[in-house]
């Protein structure tokens, strides 16, 4: 499903550029669940950024469902985004003035669906992570919890292949962290692809395959 | 994945429910910045009002004295003293029999002789113990066709009047209301002017110039309802005189009434072998006169209305700017989940865009809500045209697109990783 070869990234902010992928070479087939683990400044979130087609390469190849992604336009990658990616960030991202439905209707917007099937999805979804009766609440009227599980819902929604989940229990305490961590078992028993950033060993236990970066470069990959 | 059904205008929609979601988010701001917006088009309401108008008010005036008219009277300014002055008005008896009679004035569709008595000979009309302080006029038969004078009762002069010097009047409003009861019908009934009798045959319809006097325009300073018109000749008996004050022609079309103009005057220099000059005056050069205050005017209300209309448009570009900024991460997330720069483009656009309508939208109140005070004020009647509407709302719309522009440029080109990571 995945096919990383050799990719590279530099950043040039200060005088000299910093190699932040230093050749990296990774697949992944559908329906496995990665955790991607390293020390801070490692390079996962760039990783995990150039996977989910939201940045790009500087060298190597992205090849997606064998489709070379790295070298389409912003336009298409916004499509590639919209259909075959859900995103989780840590900050959970939700829109503030907006009602728990309708930041998960968002997605579907982009994707041009009519707004009666958009509700009925956005619903279920809600239902799907426990809120349900949550709908019309603001992001401010939710808990961190909550906010990231409505999160989830945005992610899931357009029904997509990869949920792509950069630290996702990183500002939450360990309960909350646990029963997101059963929703992305639960997708991951219903097939969907999902890569993973964690710090914690017992988040990153979650996953069958654990990959370890170190400075740019994979340091390990384990496969239970 | 299902394929998109969804119509276009569902999707622009949903692009403006979100503009309007982003827009209730600041209340306040979004109000102030449409104030802006709102000063600048009720300003353009009102200048297009008080210039179409205006127009109107000062073209009806100027009606009055017919739009096609000439004068041309002597013109006593001496500049080469060497020469002998000669006495008199120029324009005799025989030259509008000769004039009559000449092919000369093609440009002339028809004129009448003006006598005033002028200053050493005031005339008064009396009536029993009544008077009137109007102005005597000796005209011809054409004057009140050429003068677009209508008649409330009564009849105009005749070739013969003039022909055989009747002792007739036509008399003004306010002449009426000087020697006569409200209800009384003034046809057929005697007024004196000096020593002499005349039977009123007409009286003149009211002729409104008051916009003309308030601007102490020179045609204003004649009171339209203060006439007694009698035939020239009759008057030229009286006050023992051959002279006409001036000939008033119309010609034939407004665009040759200087031509009009100057062929009587090449007729008199004519007939006077050259000793004489005469002044010409055009309705036309009142009416170009009033264009161009009007003009003026307007350059100068529009000048003001586009100030600010920048200043507002300045206004809304600031606002969006700081918009853009504060939603970084938000335009991340929504570049992240499939938003194409197009669809982030146009949100930010349509954001700027209901800004300056809604200012256009209260402008437009603004605007009639001024004309109506001002015509109230005023009594000069201002009434907006339905057109004005559309001009104010295209306006708005203008300025909120191109306002908008920059900013959501600048939103539709966050690169999405770092809008994620913005603070
Ligand atoms: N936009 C950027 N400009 C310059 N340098 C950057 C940028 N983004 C990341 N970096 C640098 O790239 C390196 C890797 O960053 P990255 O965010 O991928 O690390 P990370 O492994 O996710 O770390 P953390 O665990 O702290 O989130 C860091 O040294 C960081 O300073
Ligand atoms: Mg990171």
């Amino acid at each position: 499903m995945i096919r990383l070869e050799g990719a590279e990234k530099y950043y040039t902010t200060g005088a000299e550029p910093i190699h932040v992928l230093r050749g990296i070479s990774l697949h992944i087939a559908s329906g496995e669940f990665v955790s991607i683990m390293g020390p801070s400044g490692s390079g996962k979130s760039t990783l995990m950024n150039i996977l989910g087609c939201l940045d790009t390469l500087d060298k190597g190849t992205y090849e997606l469902d064998r489709r070379r992604v790295d070298t389409v336009n912003n336009s298409e990658q916004a499509k590639i985004r919209n259909r075959k990616f859900g995103f989780v960030f840590q900050q959970f991202n939700l829109i503030p003035r907006l009602s728990a439905l309708r930041n998960v209707e968002l997605p579907m917007i982009y994707g041009r669906l009519p707004l009666a099937e958009r509700q009925q999805r956005a619903r279920q979804a809600l239902h799907r992570v426990g809120l349900g009766d949550r709908c019309s609440h603001t992001p401010a009227r939710l808990s961190g919890g909550q906010q990231q599980r409505v999160a989830i819902a945005r992610a899931l929604v357009n029904d997509p292949d990869v949920i792509i989940a950069d630290e996702p229990t990183g500002s939450l305490d360990s309960h909350a962290g646990e029963e997101i961590m059963n929703i992305f078992s639960e997708l991951h028993a219903q097939g969907k692809l999902i890569i993973m950033v964690t710090h914690e060993h017992d988040i990153a236990a979650y996953a069958q395959r654990i990959i370890r970066l170190r400075d740019g470069v994979i340091a390990e990959d384990l496969r239970k | 994945m299902k394929p998109a059904s969804n119509t276009l205008w569902q999707f622009w929609l949903d692009l403006l429910g979100q503009a309007l979601l982003g827009l209730a988010d600041h209340k306040l701001r979004t109000a102030l910045s449409a104030t802006g917006i709102a000063i600048g088009i009720a300003a353009v309401i009102l200048i297009a009002t008080v210039n179409r108008s205006g127009k109107e008010v000062i073209f009806s005036e100027l009606q009055t004295f017919g739009l096609k008219s000439v004068w041309v009277h002597r013109n006593y300014k001496v500049d080469d003293p060497r020469r002998v002055i000669r006495g008199g008005t120029g324009i005799s008896n025989d030259d509008i029999n000769a004039l009559k009679a000449s092919a000369s004035c093609p440009a002339l569709a028809k004129f009448t002789p003006i006598l005033w008595p002028g200053r050493y000979a005031p005339l008064f009309a009396t009536r029993g113990n009544r008077y009137s302080s109007a102005g005597v006029e000796g005209v011809g038969s054409a004057y009140l066709e050429i003068n677009n004078d209508a008649l409330v009762v009564g009849r105009g002069f005749n070739p013969q009047d003039i022909e055989r010097r009747r002792a007739v009047a036509v008399i003004g409003e306010q002449v009426r209301n000087d020697l006569f009861a409200a209800d009384e019908n003034p046809v057929g009934k005697e007024l004196r002017i000096a020593d002499d009798k005349f039977e009123i045959i007409g009286v003149l319809a009211y002729k409104d110039r008051s916009f003309l006097a308030s601007i102490n325009s020179t045609g204003g300073q004649q009171d339209p309802n203060g006439r007694i018109l009698i035939p020239y000749n009759r008057l030229q008996t009286m006050l023992g005189t051959e002279d006409i004050t001036m000939i008033q022609g119309e010609a034939v079309s407004p665009g040759m009434a200087r031509a009009a103009a100057e062929q009587i005057v090449a007729f008199l220099k004519r007939r006077h072998q050259d000793a004489f000059k005469y002044r010409i005056e055009t309705m036309q050069q009142y009416v170009a006169n009033a264009d161009v205050i009007l003009g003026i005017v307007s350059t100068i209300g529009l000048v003001a209305a586009t100030v600010s209309l920048l200043v507002a448009g300045l206004g809304i570009l600031n606002i969006m700017s700081t918009s853009v900024i504060e939603r970084t991460r938000e335009i991340g997330l929504r570049k992240a989940i499939g938003g194409g720069e197009g669809e982030i483009m146009s949100q930010f656009l349509i954001e700027a865009t209901l800004i300056s309508l809604l200012g256009g939208v209260f402008g437009l109140l603004l605007g009639a809500v001024s004309s109506v005070a001002i015509t109230a004020w005023t009594h000069y009647p201002l009434v907006p045209e339905f057109s004005f509407i559309v001009i104010g709302f295209c306006v708005s719309l203008v300025v909120g697109l191109i306002s908008g522009v920059y900013p959501a440029y600048r939103a539709a080109k966050l690169r999405p990783v770092e809008a994620l990571r913005y603070e």
